[in-house]
């Protein structure tokens, strides 16, 4: 079973937006075009329920549409009160036209900063 | 604009009082202080005044970036003028649709969304439901978040005043002010730069009635000479200007709305007693007669004051806006504002700040003058005979000028309640109509 799944076309997103992917086997992603850079992180907030795809993203930080709690998309590190729980991240895979998530996989800035 | 879009339930309108004509006739220039007493007159007021007319609610300038807000009321009713994403400005009522408590504490601030304390709605600055503690219970009884968001006002603005209304069926707001328009220009677009509030609200509370307040500034300077004269001999070591002795004064109104004027320039602001306010206005009047033309730059800083109905006032030259909020039938909660030109050099703006503190404020020997006055215009009422006595409203009946290029309804003078008149006029004529629709235009008959 393959663990990869399509988030976007690779010029779908513009920079600096971000889009909900429905996923019914390890919930809804969602991925961020940042400056470029695609990540993809969990779309349900870790304080309540959420959809972060909602949210506003702003320098790196999506901020939750409900409480305003906030997660850095890079590492998935809850950053702001009231999330506590860090953001399941997932690795991005980028090939000519598309981008992937791996959902097996954490996102390698998140296993840099040993939070995953 | 229907009512399912700003999701407001309307109001069915309660039958009109029976006695209307024999309080208030304007015809006769008589009016009873029992309109400025009674519970009843008070709830159809804010039903069909207040939940009508449009309102002042802010000045652009106190709400520049996205998700800047501040906190009002239109009436009795709390509400928020908030700032949106895309620049435009909504008005939403300041209570939680779910059971009532109020929403957002604060009297400004910036806010990505505002937090229900009781359940946990959250609204975002648009006022939509985003989000509510224990969210997945709801969705057993079907709940459609998109239906319970904050409730909305119509909202429309006119060179940096924002205004807004719970009425579907209320006219544009353009249609509204009428030729008042004319006249607001000689504050909102003397400059090139338009207009901004300087400081913050100031709020007190005064024991009268909002109509004595309002109807004070629609059109009464007659007590100015009287009531302030020991203020400005103070202030300004001299006597009020003899209003009667003005080669050039008018009284000009329009449903309700009223603005009496003369043209000497710096005559309101001389009483701060400021001589940097006085030069300003001197070296902007020239800059005021290119864009408004001689006649209105003369108009700045001159002996006027204005009304708009039904709670929204400002003294030119001291520069003071501010609403008369209705808290009872005895009580106003006084919101203040100062309003300057933005591109005003900083000290005079300032000074602009602290004059108005000195005299309009409840700091302010002039509004102590005003205060005491009305509030015992108010409770004279109390007593149950003299409530029933006439009050004299009859000053300057039949002094309409017929020959004048002058915008709107337009009398001779400012000594004269002719703008008070057409005010309670069009107090009574809401009163008693069951809807925008049936609101008699009175426009070039009144007297
Ligand atoms: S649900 Fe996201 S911060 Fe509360
Ligand atoms: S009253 Fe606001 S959430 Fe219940
Ligand atoms: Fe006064």
């Amino acid at each position: 079973m393959t663990t990869r799944v399509l988030l976007c076309q690779r010029d779908e997103l513009t920079p600096g937006s971000l889009k909900k992917v429905p996923n019914a086997e390890v919930g809804d992603i969602c991925v961020y075009n940042l400056e470029g850079q695609y990540y993809a992180t969990a779309d349900l907030c870790t304080h309540a329920t959420a959809s972060l795809a909602e949210g506003d993203l702003e320098d790196g930080l999506i901020t939750c549409p409900v409480h305003w709690g906030q997660f850095d998309v890079r590492t998935g590190e809850a950053v702001t009160f009231p999330c506590e729980k860090h953001l399941r991240t997932y690795q991005i895979i980028v090939t000519d036209k598309e981008v992937f998530a791996d959902v097996a996989k954490e996102a390698e800035e998140a296993l840099a900063a040993d939070l995953a | 604009m229907d009512n399912n879009l700003i999701k407001l339930k309307p109001i069915e309108a309660s039958p009109a009082l029976p006695n209307l004509d024999k309080l208030c006739d304007m015809e006769a220039g008589r009016m009873s202080g029992k309109i400025f007493w009674d519970g009843d007159i008070y709830e159809q007021e804010l039903e069909k005044i207040f939940a009508r007319c449009w309102l002042f609610v802010a000045h652009e300038s106190q709400i520049p970036k996205a998700g800047d807000y501040i906190a009002t009321t239109m009436g009795e009713d709390e509400v928020l003028v908030v700032r949106q994403k895309d620049a435009s400005i909504k008005v939403l009522i300041n209570a939680c649709p779910h059971r009532g408590n109020k929403v957002c504490f604060a009297e400004a601030g910036n806010a990505r969304g505002f937090i229900c304390n009781y359940h946990g709605w959250a609204f975002g600055t648009d006022g939509a439901l985003r989000g509510m503690h224990e969210s997945g219970v709801y969705e057993d009884s079907a709940f459609d978040k998109s239906q319970h968001g904050l409730r909305e006002a119509r909202v429309d603005s006119y060179k940096g005043l924002v205004f807004a209304t719970f009425a579907a069926d209320a006219p544009s707001l353009a249609e509204y002010l009428g030729p008042m328009a004319w006249y607001l220009d000689v504050i909102l677009d003397n400059d090139e730069g338009g207009t901004e509030f300087a400081g913050g609200c100031i709020r007190s509370t005064i024991e009268c009635n909002w109509k004595i307040a309002a109807e004070n500034f629609v059109g009464d300077i007659l007590h100015a000479g009287w009531t302030h004269d020991s203020a400005a001999r103070a202030m300004l070591g001299g006597a009020v200007a003899q209003v009667s002795d003005f080669p050039e004064s008018w009284s000009v109104n329009w449903n309700g709305h009223g603005y009496e004027f003369a043209r000497d320039l710096v005559g309101n602001a001389a009483v701060l007693g400021e001589s940097a306010i006085n030069k300003y206005l001197h070296l902007q009047a020239p800059k005021a007669a290119e864009r408004l033309g001689e006649f209105r730059s003369r108009m700045l800083g001159a002996v006027s004051s204005f009304t708009l109905f039904p709670n929204f006032s400002f003294l030119p030259g001291q520069n003071t806006m501010r609403v008369w909020q209705p808290r009872g039938p005895n009580k106003i909660e006084l919101y203040t504002w100062v309003i300057v030109n933005k591109n005003a050099p900083q000290d005079v703006k300032d000074k602009w700040r602290r004059g108005a503190m000195m005299t309009f404020s409840p700091t302010g020997v002039f509004e102590m003058d005003d205060g005491e006055n009305w509030e015992y215009c108010t409770k004279t009422s109390r007593g149950k005979v003299t409530r029933y006595q006439d009050l004299y409203v009859g000053l300057g009946m039949n002094t309409r000028l017929a020959d004048t290029d002058l915008p709107g309804n337009v009398f001779k003078g400012q000594l004269n309640e002719a703008n008070s008149r057409a005010f309670y006029q069009y107090w009574k004529d809401l009163l008693k109509a069951p809807s925008w629709a049936d609101v008699p235009d009175r426009n070039g008959q009144l007297r």
